[in-house]
């Protein structure tokens, strides 16, 4: 059964999503076939979870399977396998997606605007995010990856707010731009590597892991480090890395590639925002661990202290953006950007410290950000109004729904005791060392950074102020019959949440144990890889 | 004791209050009564827990217990307990004081509203500060240090529909957490150059540079949390709380959490890093103390001279003796609680007076007060003790701490001008503190009665009363020593044995003091008219400066990086898209136009060529037999020219 459990993980939402597709309209069965499924692949990741062993490094539980092959005569073959593994990077993300997905799919249980369309919708994006995570094979990871698109577009433009259609096709253009950039990256990437294991023929393989190697650079390539082939007098690998940084960095999404998220976030319905927070634009920082910063470790070395740069921009620019926003929601959103630059420091970092805080700043943010949007989403649906000025003494009226803000902000604000702090704190201690072990980014990178924690806990605080204390008041009429404390059903989604960013801040081990693993060898792999490359440049 | 068996008493120490939180949370509001019984109980017991734990372990080697926490690569974070004579008396005086302060609310905040989430607060602040005391690194004390921080925040803004209460919360929270962006930085750099984040061994290997900067950062989050230059005015307007919580959190234990550090890592201050902490405490000394005689509300008069107290604490340490700041800091844990608490007993009796007349005023400003003595007899009999204390007076514990820190100060500035400038800083603040304590206990006290007189006071109930005559006992000499004018007792034997004596001082103490007390009596009593300076009063402006310097520039810059958003990147991504969208029907018109235009004249272009090759076939004879002969006359001249 294992060598089947990441299939059974991608393939069981595609199944559920057909099953929706094939019922008839109207009928609630599409939200317990979601939710079913969800539910599944819980069970599936329970599997998984009891047969990775978390003290080996590299990918487990690998499937592989011959998907493309072309023979195209004396220049070799072109392969692309159906490549699926985990490692310590993407088994956490995976666990991530699919309990984010049995969260959103119980948030989206009142979505009534055509239903089934909603729920086919859902599995299929779970199912591509669940095989973009997985994926070891760049033409398969970029199909998944693409493939999101698709859902997520229609998800915001059919079933989001007022200006719904202007947020999806900004969404649309802005991540296709970026997959752009990444496609040209990997076709040059396929034009100029080998597989590590043909016989005789050169085989131009998608994997991932082939392209890591960099002795399967081929001799005379465009990616060649030897030919030291240049465009406007900058390196090609330097602007195949700066391409792939820009692909990814909209996803994630970095200063100043982020205006998407706020439109986006803004019109989309809750669950498709936690969604969105708490899974798609981790795959910003997932694809720069896995496919940036290894395939292209010599100009990681070049230019980290431009990413750790756009990395501090981020943070600090996404929260004073956020202090300014006068909706709620818009100023959660830019906590995602101001949160998200730590993932960029931390990768900047190539410290062991810095890539296991980025991975944990990943996992954190999901669950927060998650916990964020819901509680967002739960006072919009009682009073379709998410902006700040028009209330004052929630904590009062709703003392409950009170109690989880709290303690989402505080979380978000990096108060120790949730899973925020130890994955900040984690990525500042590797960025302040890496000057003295690798000389890639100066310490007042770190330094500065933590400027953002200051204003992370103004917002926060002047948010709960305005909202929250004082006398209750709901913009100018007194009373207000549909302001109700939190449902069981809410507080289903939000308790768990809850629990496991305590869990995650007290026990950071528990995630560690995968993480660590990971940060070791790809902070190793970087540094040596790089070296090497650089050596083979300038002798 | 086992070391099991003491590890596992210190842990359930620290989670009786935890528990106490736990019940205040669960209990149903139709028992919320249960609620301050069950609390002070648990606090009871750990209270006489920690007293006994700590008469058994004194003076036992340091222990350590840790586990590992996690992993990073290749180093192991631990977490752990370190225990020694500093947490012993850490450990005692805080669950005493809280003890006493659970006590004291039962009769404070019966009846308010948020009383359980009161007390749950309350017992989460008492559990956060113990592991605070307890922790046996930098990273999980900094844990802790966030969280009491935290606790703080809740407690300060109790009131949550009192507008001052919520403001006051929030400028707490985030100044403290300016301040602690140096611990975090502190951290950093303590990581980076050691490797690990041990509290007693700092190894790095020569790196002076780095070794004084991460004591300044440790030194610049001490100065947020124990109020001190250029942080303090976080703790006047944290007065808004509850009365009890100031005595707790705002005066006897949190605020201490940063003397406390500083001598936890006192191996790590260099002796550049010492004099900045000298300078530090030595200002914020003698500021805190000359606002706190120009205050009129009796909270702030307090809250002011906490600050100059934790000045002398800081001062302290900074000249190296940091035994003597640990017993200054027992002390003033008793008699500032004592003086909260009597402060809290004055204003409940007030508060329940007016309600059963219907006459209001504000009953924290002292100008409204007068004549308390006769109507509270034993709150003004503890409160004067206490107040004793503060100012110094013989016979009372604040004289021999106080005499302990003089003593050190003098023998840190020796001959050099500049410390001797700063020791004397100290001696004018020992000066300001008699003045403004017995104008805080005339002013209460002993002046005739003005808007009280209106009132029927009665003393408050004997379950407040108990903590005040304890705290009280507390402020006594016997605290120190047997000696009641030498401060080497049971404390400073241990800490820090050995410490020089001045009998010089002493004895100029001994006989300034009562002298410079009588005087001050006699002069409020005397003055015509309360006078006093607004530049004082409002705490050298430092709101002002906060909002101008930071508050303000950093709003503006949010607006700021919002229009950025809005208009720069979004005007860009627009300007793009309406470009592409020109473009495109641009493009289109250049379809429909140009190129269709091209290939319908050439469609035109082949139908007119069309209709002229039809012609030729047109039918008639005549045009057949023209083009016929047209065609031969041509051939012909081609045949004969060619």
């Amino acid at each position: 059964m294992h060598e089947y459990l990441l299939s059974l993980l991608i393939f069981l939402p595609l199944i559920g999503a057909l099953i929706v597709l094939v019922l008839p309209a109207g009928t609630f069965y599409g939200r317990s076939i979601a939710l079913l499924i969800a539910l599944l692949q819980g069970l599936v990741f329970i599997f998984i979870l009891a047969a990775y062993d978390t003290s080996l490094t590299g990918l487990q539980l690998a499937e592989r399977a011959r998907w493309i092959s072309l023979a195209m005569g004396t220049w070799g073959e072109v392969r692309a396998d159906y490549f699926v593994a985990l490692d310590g990077l993407s088994l956490p993300l995976v666990g991530l997606s699919v309990f984010i997905f049995i969260i959103a799919t119980i948030s989206s249980w009142k979505v009534e605007k055509s239903r089934k369309g909603y729920f086919a919708l859902l599995l299929v994006l779970n199912a591509a995010v669940m095989g973009t995570f997985c994926a070891q094979d760049f033409l398969l990871f970029y199909l998944f990856f693409e493939f999101m698109l698709l859902p997520m577009f229609f998800l915001i433009g059919i079933w989001g707010g007022a200006r719904r259609e202007y947020a999806s096709i900004k969404f649309f253009l802005y991540t296709l731009l970026g997959s752009i950039l990444i496609l040209i990256v990997m076709i040059a990437l396929l034009l100029s590597t080998k597989s590590s294991n043909d016989t005789g023929t050169v085989v131009h393989s998608f994997s991932i892991t082939d392209m890591t190697n960099s002795a399967n650079i081929l001799s005379q390539s465009v990616l060649d480090p030897q030919r030291g082939l240049e465009l406007f007098g900058i390196s090609v690998r330097v602007w195949a890395f700066i391409f792939l940084f820009i692909g990814f960095g909209i996803k994630l999404p970095m200063v100043p590639l982020h205006t998407w998220l706020p439109d986006a976030h803004v019109e989309a319905p809750t669950a498709i925002s936690v969604l969105l927070a708490a899974l798609l634009l981790k795959i910003g920082g997932y694809g720069l661990l896995r496919i940036t910063y290894p395939l292209f470790p010599d100009a990681a070395m070049q230019l980290s202290w431009l990413v750790a740069l756009f990395g501090v921009i981020s943070i600090i620019y996404g929260a004073l953006a956020a202090m300014a926003s006068k909706d709620l929601k818009r100023l959660i959103a830019y906590s995602s950007v101001s949160h998200m630059g730590f993932v960029l420091l931390g990768v900047a970092s190539v410290t062991t410290e810095g890539a296991a805080g980025a991975v944990y700043q990943m996992v954190s943010h999901g669950v927060i950000s998650a916990m964020l949007f819901l509680l967002v989403g739960v006072l919009y649906d009682r009073t379709h109004d998410r902006m700040i000025e028009n209330y004052s003494g929630l904590s009062s009226k709703m003392p409950v729904y009170f109690s989880y803000t709290l303690l989402a902000f505080f979380a978000s604000l990096g108060l120790p005791g949730f899973s925020g702090f130890m994955a900040e704190v984690m990525v500042f201690l590797g960025a302040f060392k890496s000057n003295g072990v690798n000389g890639l980014i100066h310490e007042s990178f770190a330094i500065v950074a933590t400027l953002g924690l200051v204003l992370g806990a103004a917002y926060y605080l002047w948010t709960l102020q305005r909202m929250f204390f004082g006398k209750y008041h709901f913009k100018s009429s007194t009373e207000n019959t549909s302001l109700v404390d939190l449902d069981q059903r809410e507080i289903l989604m939000l308790l768990p949440l809850a629990l496991i960013t305590i869990a995650f801040g007290i026990f950071p081990q528990l995630l560690l144990n995968f993480i660590n693993p990971f940060a070791d060898s790809f902070t190793e792999t970087v540094l040596q890889t790089g070296k090497a490359i650089q050596a083979i440049i300038r002798p | 004791m086992s070391s099991q068996a003491l590890f596992s008493s210190l842990v359930l120490i620290a989670l009786l209050p935890l528990l106490s939180a736990l019940v205040a949370t669960v209990i149903p509001a139709s028992h919320r009564w249960i609620t301050p019984l069950a609390s002070s109980l648990l606090l009871a017991l750990a209270s006489i827990l920690s007293l006994l734990l700590s008469i058994s372990q004194w003076n036992e080697p340091t222990l350590v217990w840790e586990k590992t926490w996690f992993t990073l690569g290749e180093s192991t974070v631990t977490a752990g307990i370190l225990l020694n004579n500093t947490t012993l008396v850490l450990l005692s005086v805080v669950t005493f004081i809280s003890f006493m302060v659970h006590l004291f609310s039962i009769g404070y905040m019966a009846g308010d509203k948020g009383e359980q989430r009161y007390y749950s607060i309350l017992g989460f602040f008492t559990f956060a500060m113990l592991g605070l005391v307890l922790a046996d690194n930098l990273l999980l004390l900094f844990v802790f240090w966030e969280l009491v921080g935290f606790s703080s925040y809740m407690l300060i803004g109790h009131w949550r529909e009192k507008d001052a209460a919520t403001a006051a919360a929030k400028k707490a929270f985030i100044i403290n957490r300016i301040a602690d962006l140096g611990f975090i930085i502190a951290l950093l750099i303590i990581w980076g150059h050691t490797g690990s984040f041990s509290l007693t061994s700092f190894n790095f290997e020569e790196q002076e540079a780095w070794r004084t900067g991460a004591a300044l950062c440790l030194l610049l989050a001490v100065m947020g949390k124990s109020a001190q230059l250029p942080f303090f005015n976080w703790l006047s307007s944290a007065m808004e709380g509850p009365t009890p919580v100031s005595a707790l959190i705002h005066a006897a234990t949190m605020v201490v959490a940063g003397v406390f550090l500083l001598i936890r890592v006192f191996p790590l201050f260099t002796p550049l890093a010492l004099d900045v902490v000298v300078i530090i405490g030595s200002s914020t000394a003698v500021l805190g103390a000359l606002a706190a005689l120009h205050q009129f509300d009796f909270k702030k008069i307090l809250a002011y001279s906490t600050i100059s107290q934790l000045g002398l604490l800081v001062a302290a340490v900074g000249t190296g003796a940091y035994g003597v700041a640990l017993l200054h800091l027992l002390t003033h844990a008793f008699f500032k609680a004592g003086l909260f608490l009597g402060a809290g007993a004055v204003i409940h009796s007030l508060h329940q007076a007016q309600h059963s007349s219907h006459v209001h005023f504000d009953v924290q400003d002292i100008r409204n007060l007068g004549g308390l003595r006769k109507e509270m007899p034993i709150t003004f009999f503890c409160f004067s003790i206490c107040a004793a204390a503060l100012a110094g007076l013989p016979l009372f514990s604040g004289f021999q701490s106080k005499d302990a820190i003089l003593v050190s100060v003098f023998s840190w500035s020796g001959d050099q001008v500049w410390r001797q400038a700063f020791a004397w800083t100290i001696v004018i603040t020992s000066v300001l503190t008699i003045f403004y304590t017995v104008r805080m206990l005339w002013f209460v006290f002993f002046e005739e009665a003005k808007k009280t007189a209106l009132l029927t006071i009665q003393e408050v109930p004997t379950i407040m009363r108990i903590p005040l005559v304890l705290l009280s006992l507390g402020s006594l000499w016997w605290m120190v020593a047997f000696h009641p004018l030498d401060f080497s007792g049971w404390l400073l034997d241990s800490i820090q044995p050995n410490q020089e004596h001045n009998l010089f001082i002493t004895w100029l103490s001994l006989i300034s003091i009562p002298t410079l007390t009588v005087l001050a009596f006699l002069w409020f009593k005397y003055r015509k008219k309360p006078t006093t300076l607004g530049f004082l009063q409002e705490g050298y402006y430092l709101d002002y400066l906060n909002s101008l310097l930071v508050t303000k520039p950093i709003l503006a810059m949010s607006t700021v990086s919002e229009r950025i958003d809005k208009k720069g990147l979004d005007g860009i991504i627009h300007g793009f898209a309406y470009l592409t969208v020109g473009l495109a029907h641009l493009l289109a018109w250049v379809d429909k136009n140009i190129v269709d235009g091209l290939v319908d004249a050439s469609g035109r272009l082949a139908k007119g060529f069309g209709s002229i090759a039809r012609s030729f076939s047109g039918g008639q004879i005549q045009s057949y037999i023209f083009w016929s002969v047209f065609a031969l006359v041509i051939s012909l001249f081609w045949f004969l020219f060619y």
